[in-house]
């Protein structure tokens, strides 16, 4: 019981000293050109993400194995940790002072006694430098390398069926939207009506959009899926009704800016927005 | 016996051996490849024909079939301006593994790291975990050759167009791709002097992978005028997937409806895109209706399909129809 305690402190303590500290101020710096060739296309795989995950299960791997006292596996996990440090610490050169071999060895030697205390102390120093660079790169990297730059993508416009820019698109949209609930307020439902084709068109030319970076039509179906295509439908009901109900528009309006444009801009927003700065220099 | 009948005799067996020779090798070629021991096979086995070669070198002897490839949107899978454009000059993940597959077979491929301005060629489809496959049971001297069935199933395209072979599998078709995309002709494998002799003409799919033309037989419409509205219904007749279809391409049909009153004048236009990105593709043998409400008086409507390959910015008119209350 105590042994499973102090492995459990120990462990978190560890587990801590590798998730990033975020100071109150985060400066995101673009990452270096030097990291472009661990990630697609450069590479067949997102190497430096697989490489943070031998890693992290070499320093795991250690805390397990003398939780269950397997030696023998104890000894491999802090020699491999070891190698793969090593070799991290050399893939890109600019970073290379987030890295402490001596600390690497430290904790291997440290382990290797098959003590979880004295494991544990020396994984601060080792848990140390990881925490400060995933505290200055993380999210840098995933964004740079995860995330679309929405501005350099081309829509289609239904309408003039030209290629458009995307942030030209998003106005345009808005646009139509408003027109529709602008028409719909002051009683003239056959604009409105045309409006509404036109809103719909273009907000289902998003679907392809989504499919420009998504393999899985789930992702698209969250946002301009069976919700919104409802909403709409209720939309067009209202619109061609001989006296429209403004309960039934106004609540499919809400559903459709719910949907679509609230959960998309919530997931991708920031983080175009991050990309756009660091293109702009 | 003089001189010159001697020359004539000599020749004749020259002759004579030449073409028993010539007969007994097609005889094993095409009859009893089996009995050719492998250590006579291994003297002219050519080496780096197993080492990923080029697709020019699989054209000193398949020329046929790299000529017509080389046609093919395969061959340009990675070097077309429709490509770069669309996948941010290449740096999207997700397109690398079908623009420059490294081995297909059956299931996603990986993307591969050599000759990607080859795009999908000859080694991405026929070179398989070291061998080269293909369709048929065979003896071909420079390389040892694998029959695999799956060449001819849908589920080798499968491996790319995914959502394309899910579509044809619900329709129940027996048309496989290759029936429509590949149609095959008879006519030689190789076409290397000397070695197209030895060998039978056998059933061989076009390698340009065509892409079918539609036309009125294939997408059929019915209208009717109702009180206040005009309807369309579409209805995908022949073609057993999705149409237009693509797994991350942009194809699209474009249904242009256009309202006319008593005067010849236009009172109302709109528009349907037909998409596979946007869920709106027609599927096959299944009606899709379209509902249009008129807000003003109509006399005439005039209807056009038209088609824009993912590839390309033009559009192609499939049909155009007028029709009146």
């Amino acid at each position: 019981m105590n042994f499973a305690r102090t492995f459990l402190i120990y462990f978190t303590i560890a587990f801590m000293m590798v998730l990033p500290v975020h100071a109150k101020d985060m400066v995101l710096k673009e990452p270096p050109k030097s990291l472009d060739q661990f990630y697609p296309p450069h590479s067949k795989q997102p190497k430096w993400t697989q490489q943070m995950h031998k890693l992290s299960n070499h320093f795991g791997g250690v805390f397990i194995n003398l939780k269950e006292k397997d030696f023998e596996n104890v000894d491999k996990h802090a020699d491999k940790l070891v190698e793969e440090y090593k070799k991290t610490s050399e893939m890109v050169p600019e970073w290379e002072e987030y890295f402490d071999i001596k600390a690497a060895e430290a904790f291997a030697a440290a382990a290797k006694t098959h003590d979880m205390k004295k494991a544990g102390k020396a994984s601060g120093g080792l848990g140390k430098t990881c925490g400060k660079c995933h505290a200055e790169q993380q999210v840098s990297v995933w964004t740079k390398y995860h995330w679309p730059s929405f501005h350099k993508i081309k829509v289609t416009d239904p309408s003039s069926e030209k290629e458009v820019e995307f942030d030209k698109f998003m106005k345009q949209i808005s646009g139509s939207f408003k027109s529709m609930r602008v028409n719909f307020g002051e009683g003239q439902y056959g604009k409105a009506a045309k409006a509404l084709r036109a809103f719909k068109s273009e907000y289902m030319e998003l679907k392809s959009t989504c499919s420009k970076c998504h393999t899985t039509d789930d992702v698209k179906r969250f946002y301009v899926g069976g919700d919104a295509e409802k909403a709409f439908q209720g939309l067009a009901k209202e619109l061609n009704a001989e006296k429209p109900n403004p309960g039934n528009f106004w609540k499919n309006v809400g559903l459709v800016g719910k949907t679509g444009c609230k959960n998309c801009h919530l997931t991708h927003r920031t983080y175009s927005m991050i990309k756009e700065v660091w293109e702009e220099k | 016996m003089n001189l010159s009948a001697r020359m004539r005799n000599l020749l004749a067996a020259i002759a004579y051996f030449a073409v028993a020779g010539i007969a007994i090798a097609y005889f094993l070629i095409n009859e009893k490849f089996e009995w050719i021991p492998e250590s006579a096979l291994e003297l002219v086995r050519e080496k780096d024909l197993l080492e990923r070669p080029e697709a020019k070198r699989c054209a000193d002897c398949h020329t046929a079939i790299y000529d017509s490839w080389k046609k093919s949107r395969h061959s340009i899978s990675w070097t077309s301006k429709t490509y770069i454009e669309a996948s941010e000059n290449r740096s999207k993940e997700k397109c690398l593994a079908c623009h420059i597959p490294e081995s297909v077979k059956g299931e996603k491929p990986s993307p591969r790291m050599d000759r990607r301005d080859e795009g999908i060629y000859c080694v991405s489809c026929h070179f398989i975990d070291g061998k080269m496959n293909g369709p048929y049971d065979l003896v071909a001297p420079p390389h040892p050759t694998y029959r695999n069935p799956e060449y001819v199933r849908s589920n080798f395209c499968g491996s790319c167009h995914q959502k394309t072979f899910k579509e044809w599998q619900a329709t129940k078709e027996e048309d496989t791709c290759q029936d429509c995309h590949m149609p095959r002709t008879r006519a030689r494998l190789t076409q290397k002097m000397g070695l197209n002799l030895l060998h039978k003409k056998k059933w061989v799919g076009d390698h340009r992978f065509l892409h079918g033309e539609i036309s009125e037989k294939d997408i059929l419409m019915e209208t009717s005028f109702q009180e206040n509205f005009f309807n369309i219904s579409l209805l995908n007749k022949t073609v057993p997937h999705g149409v237009p279809t693509a797994d991350n391409g942009d194809p699209r049909l474009y249904l242009y409806i256009i309202f006319y009153n008593s005067e010849g004048e236009e009172v109302d236009r709109t528009k349907e895109i037909l998409a596979p990105q946007q869920e709106t593709a027609l599927p096959f043998n299944k009606k899709v209706d379209f509902r249009y409400r008129l807000f003003d008086p109509v006399s005439r409507v005039n209807i056009e399909l038209k088609y824009q390959p993912a590839w390309s910015k033009e559009k192609e008119l499939v049909w155009e129809k007028t029709v009146q209350p």
